[in-house]
């Protein structure tokens, strides 16, 4: 995490002194950004940079479901299972990736390069069903297009 | 100062009240779980909903958030709150157990009281209650049952507030949220950790060393003084029923101290103690010594007096070193009757801090760990580096007497409460009570008197401090 401590010196620049809790959040996305999740030497660094108690930072971390305390596979492929994806069968997709990876949603493939993840909406229910993979959407998503997509991801 | 009309009553509220205040203040009752005088507004747990009444029409809010002003009118028990507080009673209840009874906090649970007084209506949920961990340790003296937790965040608002330990938290959300300790186990060091058990409005924050020990309304609070420092806490030491005593069992459960909670004192330690405070029985529930002996060889209590008598008649230079765990009361006795027989009569500190016990803090933990240095000092002269060496004679009263450094050759008479090696060397030894078994007073170090009621009887083998130091003191020989 020392290493990105210019960076948060710059984001508290744009905060007035005394909202050191407030840099929470942007500091833990950056630090997850770097480092693909958020370890537990992270959380005490970060505790004691912002002069935050500890469990600040846990309750954020647990509150939001897209913090990770764990690495993840190189691929994280997020498959939406909200209302407008499951009309437009998200679930077969779903249960097309457990077939595919041979793991279940929260896992990563014992090679390390797939997690399988089941999320809320995406805000893109116009392309349902909508599968992301690390930061890029797939959209109208088929079983042939899971397959295609996979296989060009090493 | 506003008038506010509460159920149309006129009331006079406090400019900076709200209106839950304005109405406990003036003996009309509000319910509320997450609301607490000397914790922040948290206006989670909605039950203390009151109607506004004004000329466009009516509206329900809670109380706890809602400032007074001039000339407002609030309705606590119009038929739009009744339906609003049993509506939220079915929320609060929606994922709650209902396990009361093997609920170590049935017979004192608000939720409890709140379910009968204001709902008493079954869930009408279809849902399977959401399941969450039980026996959850959230430090080494406190068990955590989320099942039974409402989330009011009371626990948590007194980490950060009032300890400032900033040890707990509530993790996740919704209907999974969860109280939980910080990961570096700062909780176990919060040293005023336990008064979140009785912050907790419901069942879910347990004392381990009161699981499963009995029902409330088994026992009794005693109103008492903590020993544990200078502060002297008001605390209520709680023991079993004189009629609900046990008859199978453990006989010693019915003289044992179950637990001990704070009695509030805003004068000297509004409504919190320290965990030492909840530990009293350590204290007093160690081996007591009942038997007076001579040179260690076991006497009658009336044979003990007057050996003593006779030393201290005997003596021309006697000292005493009295108890600063004496009441204000023996310690009176002691100058009104004894001290006359005595060339100097010293301030003995009984108890030195335990190893690795917290010496003091700005909040209610003092340095001195005894309870009546200063109505002590207000009577007696601190003791000297040394006792003078021609002194022939001491009565050591209380603990802490360093036997070992006592001028050489002089007679020992020593009054003490528990069992230790030196009880059997002292030339007479006269088993005194302890603080739970007589009413007195202790003055703290600022000076407030606070005084206890006994809990339990002395035993007739032991002696009562006060009422030994008028037969020692006394002219004509006392029959024995």
């Amino acid at each position: 995490m020392k290493h990105l401590v210019p960076e948060f010196e710059r984001l508290k620049a744009r905060f007035p002194a005394g909202f050191e809790s407030s840099l929470v959040l942007p500091c833990l996305r950056r630090i997850q950004e770097d480092r693909g999740f958020v370890a537990d030497s992270d959380i005490a660094g970060l505790a004691a940079y912002l002069g935050v108690p500890r469990i600040q930072i846990e309750e954020a971390l647990s509150f939001y479901t897209q913090f990770r305390r764990k690495p993840i596979g190189r691929w994280h492929v997020q498959a939406c299972r909200n209302v407008s994806c499951s009309m437009r069968g998200a679930e077969r997709l779903i249960d097309h990736l457990r077939r595919r990876l041979g793991v279940a949603p929260g896992e990563t493939t014992p090679d390390g390069r797939f997690t399988l993840s089941t999320v809320e909406c995406l805000g893109s229910c116009g392309t349902a069903p909508v599968v992301m993979v690390n930061d890029a959407y797939h959209e109208g998503m088929t079983a042939e297009k899971i397959d295609a997509l996979l296989a060009g991801l090493e | 100062m506003p008038e506010i009309f509460i159920d149309g009553r006129a009331v006079q509220a406090e400019k900076d009240q709200t209106v839950l205040q304005a109405a406990l203040a003036n003996g009309i009752f509000i319910p509320y779980f997450c609301w607490h005088p000397q914790l922040s507004v948290a206006g989670n747990c909605r039950i203390c909903v009151v109607e506004v009444e004004a000329k466009g029409g009516s509206w329900l809010d809670i109380s706890c958030n809602m400032p007074v002003s001039e000339g407002m009118r609030v309705r606590t028990d119009s038929e739009e709150v009744r339906a609003q507080r049993k509506a939220i009673l079915q929320f609060i209840t929606l994922n709650h157990p209902v396990d009361c009874g093997i609920c170590d906090k049935a017979g004192e649970c608000t939720l409890q009281d709140y379910h009968y007084a204001y709902n008493g209506a079954p869930s009408i949920s279809h849902d399977p209650k959401v399941r969450a961990t039980k026996f959850f340790d959230l430090s080494r003296r406190i068990l955590l049952d989320n099942e039974r937790c409402i989330l009011c965040s009371r626990c948590v608002r007194f980490t950060r507030e009032i300890s400032k330990s900033h040890a707990l938290g509530i993790e996740d959300r919704g209907d999974h949220s969860l109280v939980r300790p910080a990961e570096d186990g700062c909780f176990d060091d919060d040293p005023y950790s336990d008064n979140v058990i009785d912050l907790c409005p419901v069942g879910a924050l347990l004392a381990k060393s009161f699981l499963y020990k009995a029902r409330v309304w088994y026992l009794r609070p005693t109103p008492s003084v903590c020993p544990g420092c200078e502060r002297g806490c008001a605390v209520n030491l709680w023991h079993r029923r004189p009629e609900w005593q046990l008859n199978a069992l453990d006989p010693r459960q019915n003289t044992a101290i179950a637990r001990v909670t704070p009695r509030e004192n805003p004068a000297v330690n509004g409504p919190w103690i320290c965990n030492k405070g909840r530990d009293l029985a350590a204290i007093f529930e160690r081996a007591r010594a009942e038997q007076a002996m001579l040179k260690g060889a076991p006497v009658g209590l009336a044979e003990a007096i007057a050996a003593a008598r006779r030393l201290i008649e005997a003596a021309r230079h006697p000292v005493a070193l009295v108890s600063n765990w004496g009441s204000n009361e023996e310690l009176a006795a002691f100058k009104r009757s004894l001290a006359g027989r005595f060339s100097a009569a010293f301030v003995k500190i009984d108890r030195q801090p335990d190893p690795g016990e917290r010496l003091e803090d700005d909040f209610l933990i003092k340095r001195d760990k005894n309870p009546n240095t200063a109505g002590a000092r207000a009577l007696f002269d601190d003791a000297p580096a040394a006792l003078p060496a021609a002194t022939d004679l001491v009565l050591v009263w209380g603990e802490g007497g360093d036997f070992a450094r006592l001028p050489a050759g002089a007679k020992t008479i020593l009054l003490g409460s528990y069992l230790a090696p030196e009880n059997g060397h002292a030339d007479v030894f006269i088993p005194v009570s302890i603080q739970t078994e007589r009413r007195g007073s202790y003055t703290n170090f600022a000076g407030v008197v606070s005084t206890f009621e006994p809990c339990f009887a002395k035993k007739p083998a032991v002696a009562d401090a006060e009422a030994l130091f008028a037969q020692l003191g006394a002219e004509e020989r006392v029959p024995a």
